[in-house]
């Protein structure tokens, strides 16, 4: 039962998929270069990849220092965030360093953290843990900012104390604007992910893909490049559907059934 | 504002120094200074005093930027004032408490929850067991006339509907003193009317006391007791004016009585005058 319209809407990213592996197609059929494979010879490296235990090992090594990094931002910076939009003093103690912090690239970072805490996960976790904080403190921070006084006074008045507040009120209410931070964030742990790994090669998605490039294995290569890309495509996906069901509440509402004064 | 003694318990307390109402909130020469500027400091209000009796339907009335929700705040311990002191049955008022509920202009809805979740949250709060306060709560949306909307956010309600939830929220966790600021403030005169009509209903079954911020002298006659004329720079209690008008008060009737007129005529009257006569001298 679904219009023309809705079922373009659907297909729409798978289009722009195959319009864009046509594109590469075609680029590389023109210009016949030994490292650009066509699309069809990466893809077909996809599975080559996918069935050897040691890529996947190293795939699954960088999904869970991902999810490490991300899941530990998340909770540092999400407390760190609300309590600097609701106090001055915890703000104008952060606010400098974090704004010195904000626009270091943190793979620029790696070198020394390698040479305190080795090439390991922890160097690389801490990584991506850095690139996670910044915008999802920068988030929860506008929007613990954005509460309004008098939901805070409500809640007062009932009974609430101030931590009660923070979790109770604070909390919930920022919580669009700080998913946001968040997506901005699992998009950042990707990259600092496989960033980090091309700087201390080890292990991982990222080593899997600087070692093929060294071998001159193009089409390995642009097959890891589809692999990496589908998996931010997919963990994006999944986090606006969460995204999405948390705060249904708040998102705008177009057709308003009501006529009750 | 004749209270009725209705607790048995008077009948067998021995009769010393009780007064037939009594007062609940006391408002003792409070000022309020706030620094706009590094230089600057601006008297909002000046040596304010004030007393509640309980059960009554007090409406304070003045300019807008005369201090009257500055003096509210202070009742209800949001702010705290720069001198003097507030009292709620004698006790210092140091800051909010469940026996004060605020009812806001801006509604101040907790936009995550729905009708039920907004109205059952002070219950909940207080410790009423879930099944309990669910009750409580949806007859109280029943009352405020939402049935039927208990699953609704509050982004799919009008403005009139989301006070009168504010309205349920407050009144679901029994506060001794409803402080109502502007509430109707935000809505339209249609809206304003209905929802005054159904304030004084629900107020004339059990008659709490009421501290109501207007800046409608049509309001704030209709619905009080009694009257605080505020003046402006410095906030400051003009006149006290008790309105002395039958209850239970219907709007059609009143409209076209007399009495009620010329209340309305004579306190605007002297917001002219001192309009007039209080011009920069
Ligand atoms: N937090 C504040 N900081 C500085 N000035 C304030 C603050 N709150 C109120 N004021 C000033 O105090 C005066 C009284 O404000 P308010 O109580 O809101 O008046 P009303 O509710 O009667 O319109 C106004 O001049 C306002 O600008
Ligand atoms: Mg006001």
């Amino acid at each position: 039962m679904m219009s023309p319209a809705a079922v373009l809407k659907r297909a729409a990213p798978v289009l722009a998929c195959i319009g864009l592996l046509a594109i590469w197609q075609a680029a590389a059929l023109v210009l016949k270069n030994d490292s650009f494979p066509t699309a069809i010879e990466a893809i077909r490296a996809i599975p080559d990849i996918l069935g050897d235990k040691e890529s996947l090992i190293n795939i699954l090594a960088s999904l869970r220092r991902m999810a490490m990094g991300f899941g530990a931002a998340v909770l540092f910076s999400i407390p760190l965030g609300l309590l600097m939009g609701r106090s001055r003093a915890v703000a104008a103690f952060f606010n400098p360093l974090l704004m010195v912090i904000y626009p270091v690239p943190k793979a620029a970072l790696m070198p020394i953290i390698m040479l305190w805490l080795g090439v390991g996960d922890v160097t690389k976790t801490l990584v991506i843990f850095l690139g996670v904080s910044l915008p999802v403190i920068y988030h929860s921070f506008e929007g613990a900012k954005a509460v309004e006084q008098k939901m805070l006074w409500s809640g007062a008045a009932m009974g609430l104390s101030p931590l009660q507040r923070l979790v109770r009120i604070v909390l919930p209410a920022a919580l669009p604007e700080i998913l946001t931070g968040c997506r901005t964030g699992l998009v950042l742990a990707l990259i600092t992910m496989i960033t980090s790994e091309m700087i201390a090669r080890q292990s991982g998605a990222g080593n899997i893909l600087f070692n093929a490039l060294d071998m001159g294995q193009y089409d390995t290569v642009f097959a890891m490049i589809i692999i990496v890309g589908a998996m931010g495509i997919c963990l994006d996906a999944i986090f606006e559907r969460i995204r999405a069901r948390l705060v249904r509440w708040s998102e705008p509402q177009f057709d308003m059934p009501l006529s009750f004064s | 504002m004749n209270v009725v003694p209705s607790r048995s318990s008077e009948w067998v307390r021995p009769v010393t120094s009780h007064k037939p109402a009594s007062a609940i909130i006391e408002i003792e020469s409070v000022s309020q200074v706030f620094q706009t500027s590094a230089r600057k400091d601006h008297l909002a209000l000046s040596d304010i005093s004030l007393t509640i009796d309980e059960g009554a339907f007090v409406s304070i009335l003045g300019p807008s930027g005369c201090g009257k929700s500055t003096l509210l705040y202070i009742v209800g311990g949001f702010v705290s004032p720069t001198s003097g002191a507030a009292k709620i049955k004698g006790q210092a008022i140091t800051g909010p408490g469940p026996d004060r509920g605020p009812v806001f202009q801006e509604f101040a809805l907790f936009p995550w929850k729905t009708v039920l979740g907004n109205v059952m949250y002070g219950p909940r709060q207080q410790g009423v067991r879930a099944s309990e306060a669910e009750a409580q709560s949806r007859s109280l949306i029943e009352m405020v006339g939402l049935k039927g909307y208990e699953s609704f956010y509050p982004k799919e309600l009008s403005g009139g509907m989301k006070q009168r939830v504010a309205l349920a929220r407050t009144l679901a966790y029994h506060p001794e003193v409803l402080l109502m600021d502007e509430p109707f403030g935000a809505l339209d005169a249609h809206t304003r009317t209905r929802l005054q009509n159904d304030l004084l209903n629900i107020w004339e079954r059990d008659r709490k006391t009421v501290l109501f911020v207007t800046h409608s002298v049509d309001e704030a006659v209709f619905l009080s007791d009694k009257v605080v004329m505020m003046s402006k720079s410095p906030g400051r209690i003009r006149q006290i004016i008790d309105i002395d008008l039958p209850r239970p008060r219907r709007r059609n009737e009143l409209l076209l009585d007399p009495r009620y007129q010329k209340y309305v005529v004579d306190i605007e009257r002297m917001f002219d005058e001192s309009d007039g006569a209080g011009g920069p001298s």
